[in-house]
């Protein structure tokens, strides 16, 4: 089983979480830019952490022969804090480089005016550098934040395929379908979907522009629930190319319109495989 | 870019002539180098006109433009390659085929016959002049390229030109330059003879070569410099074929075509930033970012390029450096910092809070990077020698560490012999680069 993972926070992850998800099949995965649990407080801490997507993260899955993309914005939830939407200002830069495959993570966190701006303006980014577009929705108000997401999408004038609304569930997966969006499901330990639920929205919707994710990062969650949903889609009868068409194929095809997926893994450029890494810091 | 990027037939010796062809488009070239030969399009068969219709119309419909060259190697006598030339006794061979490739480029419509002099000496001079004169007078008029061929009579453009001008400036005479050959033989490089030849410019080679040595090779390979003579044929406002010439790389042709046509692009978008950049040196913060997809594996020495370019036009070229160092990615960053070994000396301060930066980070790519030859010249002496230790403590192999030899000292190697003794407490393996660099010194 081969694997993209196209929405996890590896940040927040060990190399263990690393190890395990190559052993698993994680081949590539796009980590988008988010808040960091810690609410951030000026636009510094945002542009050390795109570096760090385009950097240090990149780098450290190349380790493990992981190709490390990511989509960068600013997250809704900091949307509404003055001290940092000046990023804004910055993003373009950044925009342009090699690894950044979408503008995201976009969309609503409390649905305020402030949260439209933002929301706004990234589509525009999204328009002028010709990438796609990861959209978060909701945990509160679900439904009506899904439903306004495909409003502002449809006035931004980006083509649907274009557009990829993720943390989807059983309530919102259905007018995603019908504007033509590519629609993401997060499997959790606890919270938003889990294996089995997301197995029956495979049988009800089939697997055209349907994408599985592990979305996770600092919180209880698992990077391995893509595998997982893999193997409780082979047991409930999906064959085997289904499953690449949902794990591997659909995350290339949507992030691939940004013309930048490298599916090969950066190469470690320096280093000798045989005397080790800096992320192992001479131990063996 | 104003010309059309074409491959030489010559370098599918081993494909039937219309695969050769299909393979050729669909790789992206829109024009060919038609070597005519026994297997491809044979001047001497009997249906030669009837073969020439269907390849202009498989031309036509394939979108691909076309030359005429004639240095096949036993079209004309199985025994000797490349015999008679026009400095041979029986040069009326080698004219009675040259006015038959005049006539088959006529019903190609190709832009031109391409010839050259052949093997021999300066006292066959005025023989290959006459030689000249009578391809000219005879057949269709169609613009010939002469082409200066290492070791042959006319070997460099000069030549071309003195032949041209003793001549009278015939018309239809005109110039085929090999850039790999500008290379090899002439004195100055392929950008100034592409400029020298200007207009007379009717058909070009494409290849790569080493000075001295009249070996065709693939780009990267020699020593050209090919984004500066693609730049070269677009400020001459040439707008004939470039075709790629590897005649020897036919057992691997369709790979090697797709090599090459990589590297053309790469090099056409890197002739294009450079310019974009010394017209306006904001540029840069777009362009550099873009190498990386645009050029691929070379993309460091793209960079390097970029920042060459910049520097000569910026009017703050250090804050521009560290700019494009603060704001890029890591690849970015490794070509700022491998940069510096040429403009860092402009401002060596900035220069090295850039490599002090890069060797604080613990990515590879930027620690090597950072222990160039601006790091030896003007990075302080306990800062390098912990860069070096932490090679050894990445794994990153000691060559990257420029100037090593000379400027290990006492203390570095006391340091390294401390890691050797800590490795070995721990029953650890030493590093053989560091046993290396003890054994050195012992």
């Amino acid at each position: 089983m081969r694997i993209f993972d196209p929405h996890i926070h590896m940040t927040s992850r060990t190399t263990d979480d690393y190890e395990a998800m190559r052993d698993a099949g994680v081949r590539a995965l796009v980590e988008p830019a988010f808040w960091l649990g810690q609410p951030r407080t000026s636009v510094g801490s945002f542009v050390d952490y795109f570096d760090s997507l385009l950097g240090w993260e990149r780098f450290r899955a190349a380790q493990f022969g992981i190709a490390h993309h990511c989509a960068l914005a600013l997250n809704p939830k900091e949307a509404n804090d003055p001290r940092c939407t000046e990023v804004l200002d910055v993003l373009p830069r950044y925009l342009a480089k090699d690894g950044v495959v979408a503008v995201g993570e976009v969309g609503y966190d409390s649905m305020t005016q402030e949260e439209d701006d933002a929301f706004a303006r990234q589509l525009e980014l999204a328009l002028r550098h010709d990438l796609p577009v990861l959209v978060h929705t909701p945990h509160r108000d679900k439904q009506a934040g899904t439903k306004r997401t495909l409003d502002v999408v449809r006035e931004s004038g980006l083509a649907p395929h274009r557009v990829l609304v993720d943390h989807l569930n059983e309530t919102t997966v259905r007018m995603v379908a019908d504007a033509g969006c590519w629609m993401g499901f997060s499997v959790y330990p606890d919270t938003k979907m889990d294996e089995a639920r997301m197995v029956a929205l495979l049988a009800e919707y089939g697997t055209e522009r349907m994408l599985v994710n592990s979305a996770a990062d600092w919180g209880r969650s698992d990077p391995l629930k893509t595998h997982k949903t893999g193997l409780a889609m082979l047991d409930a009868g999906f064959g085997e190319s289904e499953v690449d068409t949902v794990l591997w194929h659909n995350p290339v095809e949507f992030y691939g319109q940004s013309g930048r997926l490298a599916l090969e893994p950066v190469a470690a450029g320096a280093v000798d495989a045989a005397t080790g890494s800096s992320v192992l810091r001479g131990e063996r | 870019m104003t010309f059309q990027l074409g491959y030489g037939t010559n370098g599918f010796a081993n494909h039937r002539l219309d695969d050769a062809l299909a393979v050729i488009a669909d790789l992206g070239y829109t024009a060919v180098a038609l070597t005519l030969d026994h297997h491809h399009l044979d001047p001497f068969a009997g249906d030669v006109v009837k073969q020439t219709d269907r390849l202009a119309a498989r031309l036509h419909e394939l979108g691909l433009g076309v030359v005429v060259e004639t240095g096949a190697r036993y079209l004309l006598d199985p025994r000797r390659k490349h015999h008679p030339t026009l400095v041979s006794s029986d040069q009326a061979v080698r004219v009675d085929f040259l006015v038959r490739a005049k006539q088959i480029a006529l019903d190609l419509g190709a832009d031109c016959v391409s010839f050259w002099s052949g093997v021999g000496s300066a006292d066959d001079w005025d023989h290959l002049r006459s030689g000249v004169a009578a391809v000219l007078e005879s057949g269709p008029g169609v613009p010939m390229g002469l082409e200066p061929e290492p070791g042959m009579v006319v070997q460099w453009l000069d030549q071309a030109l003195r032949l041209r001008t003793e001549l009278g400036n015939p018309e239809e005479l005109r110039i085929t330059l090999d850039v790999g050959h500008c290379v090899a033989v002439e004195p100055q490089d392929a950008a100034a003879c592409i400029r020298q030849a200007g207009e007379l410019l009717v058909n070009v080679q494409l290849d790569d070569m080493l000075p001295g040595v009249h070996e065709h090779l693939e780009f990267g390979e020699g020593q050209l410099d090919l984004p500066a003579t693609l730049a070269a044929l677009t400020g001459i406002g040439y707008t004939g074929v470039a075709a790629v010439e590897l005649p020897r790389h036919s057992h691997a042709a369709p790979d090697v075509a797709g090599r090459a046509l990589r590297a053309l692009r790469a090099a056409e978008w890197l002739a294009e930033a450079e310019r974009a950049v010394r017209a306006d040196p904001g540029a840069i913060d777009t362009l550099f970012p873009a190498a990386g997809r645009a050029v691929g594996a070379g993309q460091d020495a793209a960079r390097v390029r970029l920042l060459t370019a910049f520097a000569d036009v910026s009017g703050d070229p250090v804050d521009g450096l560290t700019r494009l160092y603060r704001y890029g990615t890591s690849a970015e960053r490794r070509g700022v910092l491998r940069g510096l070994a040429e403009l860092g000396d402009r401002a060596p301060a900035a220069g090295v809070a850039l490599v002090e930066d890069a060797l604080r980070s613990n990515e590879t790519d930027l620690v090597a990077a950072a222990l160039g030859p601006f790091a030896t010249r003007h990075l302080g002496r306990h800062a390098w020698r912990h860069g070096v230790l932490k090679c050894l403590f990445m794994g990153i192999p000691l060559t990257v560490v420029d100037g090593l030899d000379r400027h290990s000292d006492a203390e570095l190697l006391r340091m390294v012999a401390a890691f050797a003794d800590e490795r070995r407490a721990a029953g650890r393996p030493v590093p053989a680069d560091a046993l290396a660099l003890l054994g050195k010194a012992s």
